[in-house]
């Protein structure tokens, strides 16, 4: 027999000393399709007059019981099929993700203004409009809260009646003994950040396209970011088998979490429509629509307390993270969670003590966004640590290195980091490759010359537990099938939303454990025609979600080693598959990948598998808040170089230097790629982008021209070639540990850090527009 | 594709005669020209014109000529041609610099500059250049032509001193003596944005003196303005940095900027000092 199991195959491919492909920066086989406009996204597979529009109609009150709604005129409309509301779901309204309090249709109450309320199904689009104006929804309004400090207080106003609270839900660390650390701490900083929501601003909205087809059953083409969940939501919505629901995903045009949320909500209307019309139904959201309706990073306030002894040691911290989760908690509590496991930042800390606040408000939702509730607290966290340097009078970066974490250390939740652990020795290399202390002493002496400009030089350092948070299960799959020439299929869920992931790294795994050459393997991604392999999110399709692919291509891969030693008289030991060929390192006899495939099948191998793998993890004890938080950690840290125009406050990014200890580097562009793209949505987010709301908890920017988002020419800054400390995981695809989030989190807190130096003046709030930093600097 | 416009009558003359008789004729219409604001203001349903007349056919609505006394712009000229003229660039280097600033060149090769000013957003970035070259905006009816100064054209948000029967044809430009000139626009992000301030200044210079000052600005009133106190302040005043600091203060009493979703008041009224005393350093070539 040849090796099976999971956990022993991927020991044994973490243990490779030489990559054949794996750790080179291959093509991705989807770039020519894009750059020249033949590769097809959602919209492009609608085809106007021979499938339903939908179009939904919004709540236009922040807080209100609906009374009525009457659609009677509308469907009077030669082109309208029908109007649903709640009241037509055949299976179950309620579709929140971590606590059961978000109906898909508003259902007797409405909670924020631009809340999905009924959907119009409709042959042509114009009368779609015409019928969206037709419909009367009666309201009473209830008295809104928009604030969460107030919501936290009221108990004569309840966002959700059968809570009996406005707090959605609370967390909290408890290590040590604070008083004690505090009493042991000769310098103590105390601060309120304040940080704001943030819109995706994908280039394509949400889409879905919903297919009854002749089995009864409903094939959806769809922009999820977890097919499977989508699968999920839509069977209970509808009240049908999951087996009978089939999710593909086209190429998707950006996500960033936005879609992890919205992305199953999407498909299960279309569906709706789909399944009670039993018409192919197309649902797009406008991006005003898109803007309005689906969830936004969280905003929050975080009390902060640190304190550090003479030498410079962290001994206490006590902080208080407030979110602000609007209507709905979706996903909130979990980034509630992530937040306050990562409260302390990488850093050692003996005596903890944390509590959370997840609020409703009557205001859009909060939801996934790259980092998932970590940007924010890196932000406190970090610009903490300036300060606590300046009060000692020691330079950031040495004291960062006295207290970051090393191997065998233990974090606030109690959790021992046994491996994988390269946070203090990318510091340390970032530090010396940039020239810190040089590039920070220059800069005191430029300001000293330049009156009306000022320069600045900060970083943020951070880390990201992976995978899903305590013992919440994980899991990894694919399904790998060679074809009889010799080419080979690889079904995963994971989907591709402009990352790469299917198009280079998986392809780059298979072809590593196979030995077949890179052009033979073509990945079918984002579909639930693959076992269940979890979503693209958390920065884990190139780490968790890739460990199915390469289970079940090491799982042929043995097979192939033993039918091949059969066939050149060898040990399967001394079998070398490299690029199409197949030899004995012995006797350098040789046969060709294609003859080997054909034996396989005159033989009676099997050459298709499974790669099921089940991530071991620990227990969070919630009573005494402490445990088992994540599997590991990827670590990044940024530093940049800022200037700003004291005049008009205009804050530009001159310079960043990366650098990341998130295991072995699978393909170093596609990093570079996540990594430049995460500091231009980083800079957006801490200079450009703010959600404006009005009197109603609308929305008053719901679109491009007034949501600002960077454009190439504001992203002109330098970003260096990253640092890497391979900080092997055990359990990642050869080490690796994920990547998409990272740059992203320390950004804020990076920059933020940068304007301190370049004012003297703690930044507590983002962002930092102009009129903000000219109020910083008591400009206005 | 998937937003809907307002039902309307469409009408694409072939000739500016047949423009004329047109909107003579028709109430509750909108011109269509490059129609990059037309369309969205549609969309939003800010207007619901009955009745769209397309001028794009009328090509002869479309030059840039210089004689002796004026440089001619053709209403239907488009953007990008502007920037893309010698003669702009030589002769009125504000308009060039304030065009050069706007949109994309996608849009600018949709965009006119007859609809940039007849749209009369307080935003309008051809506005600070053409006010500070008193420049003269030919209107046309079938009752003739005449001419209205670009100090007299805008009204307020969106109201122009157009009469309903009246199509502008071209922007006249007194060829400018030697000057100095600076021009700036902040917006929030450095390309295709909405002013929150542009600034058009034109300084003209006798040993050292300020001969003639003329400064415009628009996002910071209800329609483009002048500077006029600033203007006045500093005409027949020698050069000097102090007098420049004490100048651009007396913008705020030509201004009236609002507090919205793009800036608030106050950000725009320091904005507008700044940049006033900034610009007035660059053209008269002094260092702040």
């Amino acid at each position: 027999m040849s090796i099976e199991d999971p956990y022993e195959l991927l020991s044994k491919w973490f243990e490779a000393k030489e990559y054949l492909v794996v750790g080179k920066s291959v093509t991705r086989s989807d770039s020519i399709e894009k750059a020249i406009g033949k590769a097809r996204f959602l919209e492009d597979y609608y085809e106007p007059g021979r499938m339903l529009f939908v179009k939904q109609l919004l709540s236009t009150e922040p807080h209100a019981i609906i009374e009525s709604i009457d659609y009677s005129d509308a469907l009077k409309l030669t082109n309208i099929v029908g109007v649903f509301t709640a009241k037509n779901i055949p299976g179950i309204n309620n579709v929140g993700y971590a606590l059961p309090d978000q109906p898909l249709l508003a259902e007797g109450k409405v909670r924020y203004h631009g809340e999905p309320i009924a959907l119009i199904a409709s042959w042509d689009i114009d009368d779609a409009f015409k019928a969206l104006e037709m419909i009367r929804v009666k309201y009473k309004r209830l008295t809104p809260i928009y604030d969460p400090l107030e919501a936290m207080e009221r108990k004569d106003i309840l966002i959700h009646d059968e809570q009996g609270s406005n707090i959605a839900f609370t967390t909290k660390v408890r290590k040590g003994d604070i008083e004690r650390g505090f009493s042991e701490s000769s310098t103590i900083v105390k601060n309120t950040y304040k940080t704001h929501h943030q819109e995706h601003a994908y280039l394509e909205t949400e889409a879905a396209l919903a297919i009854p087809d002749i089995q009864g059953r409903i094939n959806i083409i769809s922009c999820a970011q977890y097919p499977h969940l989508a699968q999920r939501i839509v069977s209970k919505v509808l009240g049908i088998p999951a087996s009978n629901i089939r999710i593909i995903t086209p190429y998707i045009g950006g996500a960033f979490g936005g879609k992890d949320d919205e992305g199953p909500l999407v498909a299960a209307k279309a569906a709706l429509v789909a399944y009670l019309t039993g018409k192919p139904a197309f649902l797009i959201y406008s991006r005003e629509e898109s803007i309005r309706i689906h969830p936004k990073r969280e905003a929050t306030i975080i009390e902060y307390t640190s304190g550090v002894d003479d030498n410079g040691y962290l001994k206490a911290i006590k902080v208080k993270i407030i979110h602000d989760t609007g209507a709905y908690t979706n996903r909130g509590p979990y980034i509630l969670w992530r937040a306050t496991m990562h409260s302390s930042g990488p850093y050692y800390v003996p005596n903890a003590w944390v509590d959370g606040y997840c609020v409703y408000t009557n205001k859009v939702p909060q939801g996934s966004f790259r980092g998932f509730g970590n940007p924010s607290i890196q932000f406190a966290v970090e610009s903490q640590m300036d300060e606590l340097a300046k009060k000692l009078g020691i330079d950031p970066i040495e004291l960062r290195l006295k207290n970051l974490l090393r191997p065998g250390m233990d974090t606030i939740t109690g959790q021992k980091l046994d491996h994988s652990v390269g946070v203090a020795d990318l510091v340390d290399k970032l530090a010396r490759k940039m020239e810190w202390s040089k590039v920070r002493r220059e800069l005191e002496d430029w300001n000293k010359r330049s009156n009306r400009y000022k320069r600045g030089l900060g970083i943020g350092v951070a880390w990201h537990g992976i995978s899903t948070s305590r013992g919440v299960p994980d899991w990894s799959n694919a399904y790998i099938k060679i074809e009889r020439d010799g080419s080979v299929n690889v079904y995963t869920g994971i989907v591709e939303i402009g990352q790469g992931t299917p198009t280079t790294s998986y392809r780059q795994i298979v072809a590593e454990a196979l030995g077949a050459p890179l052009e033979y393997i073509n990945v079918v991604f984002g579909t639930t025609d693959a076992p269940d392999t979890g979503a693209t999110h958390a920065s884990r399709g190139t780490s968790i979600g890739a460990i199915g692919v390469l289970v079940a291509a090491a799982k042929i891969r043995e097979r192939l080693n033993r039918l091949a030693s059969d066939i050149l008289k060898t040990n399967p030991e001394n079998i070398v598959i490299r690029n199409g060929r197949v030899f004995d390192k012995i006797s350098n006899r040789e046969i060709r990948w294609e003859e080997l495939i054909q034996e396989a099948y005159n033989r009676g191998v099997e050459v298709s598998a499974t790669g099921y793998f089940y991530l071991p993890k620990g227990k969070f004890d919630d009573k005494i808040g402490q445990g088992f938080a994540y599997p590991a950690y990827s670590f990044v840290a940024v530093a940049v170089l800022v200037e700003i125009d004291t005049w008009t406050g205009k804050v530009r990014v001159l310079k960043a230097w990366p650098g990341l200890a998130a295991g072995k580097i699978i393909n170093p562009t596609q990093v570079e790629g996540q990594i430049e793209g995460a500091i231009a949505q980083g800079i957006g987010y801490v200079l450009y982008e703010k959600l404006e709301f009005g009197s109603k908890g609308e929305i008053l920017n719901a679109d491009l021209t007034d949501y600002v988002i960077p454009t190439i020419q504001d992203v002109t800054l330098d970003v260096e070639k990253p640092v890497y400390v391979e900080d092997k995981y055990k359990y990642g695809p050869f080490g690796a540990k994920g990547v998409g989030e990272m740059a992203f989190i320390p950004l804020p807190a990076a920059i933020a850090n940068a304007v301190s130096h370049a004012l003297n003046k703690r930044v507590t709030t983002l962002p930092l527009t102009p009129e903000n930093v000219l109020k910083l600097i008591g400009g206005l | 594709m998937f937003y809907v416009l307002p039902r309307f009558n469409y009408y694409r003359p072939n000739s500016l005669d047949e423009v004329l008789k047109l909107i003579n004729e028709l109430e509750n219409y909108k011109i269509l020209a490059g129609g990059t604001d037309l369309l969205i203001d549609m969309r939003i349903k800010r207007y619901t014109p009955r009745n769209i007349v397309d001028i794009n056919r009328i090509n002869e609505l479309q030059y840039i000529r210089e004689d002796n006394e004026y440089i001619r712009i053709g209403s239907l000229t488009r953007l990008q041609d502007i920037i893309e003229s010698n003669i702009i660039r030589e002769k009125l280097p504000l308009l060039y610099n304030a065009v050069y600033n706007m949109a994309s060149w996608q849009i600018r090769n949709r965009a006119t500059i007859g609809g940039n000013l007849c749209n009369a957003s307080p935003a309008a970035d051809t506005a600070p250049p053409l006010m500070v070259y008193n420049a003269k905006l030919v209107v046309s009816s079938i009752n003739g032509s005449r001419e209205i100064s670009i100090l007299d054209f805008f009204k307020g948000p969106r109201e122009t001193d157009l009469r309903n029967n009246e199509l502008l044809v071209e922007i006249k430009i007194p060829k400018p003596h030697i000057h100095g000139y600076s021009y700036r626009k902040i917006g929030r992000r450095n390309a295709f944005t909405l002013s929150i301030v542009a600034i058009a200044t034109y300084v003209e210079i006798e040993n050292n003196i300020f001969r003639d000052v003329r400064i415009a600005l628009n996002s910071v009133a209800p329609k483009p303005v002048r500077a006029w106190s600033v203007e006045e302040y500093l005409k027949n005043k020698r050069i000097d940095r102090e007098e420049i600091y004490k100048a651009s203060e007396l913008v705020v009493k030509d201004i009236s900027p609002i507090s919205d979703v793009r800036a608030s008041a106050d950000y725009r009224r320091k904005l507008s000092i700044i940049l006033i005393r900034e610009t007035l350093f660059e053209a008269s070539k002094i260092t702040g």
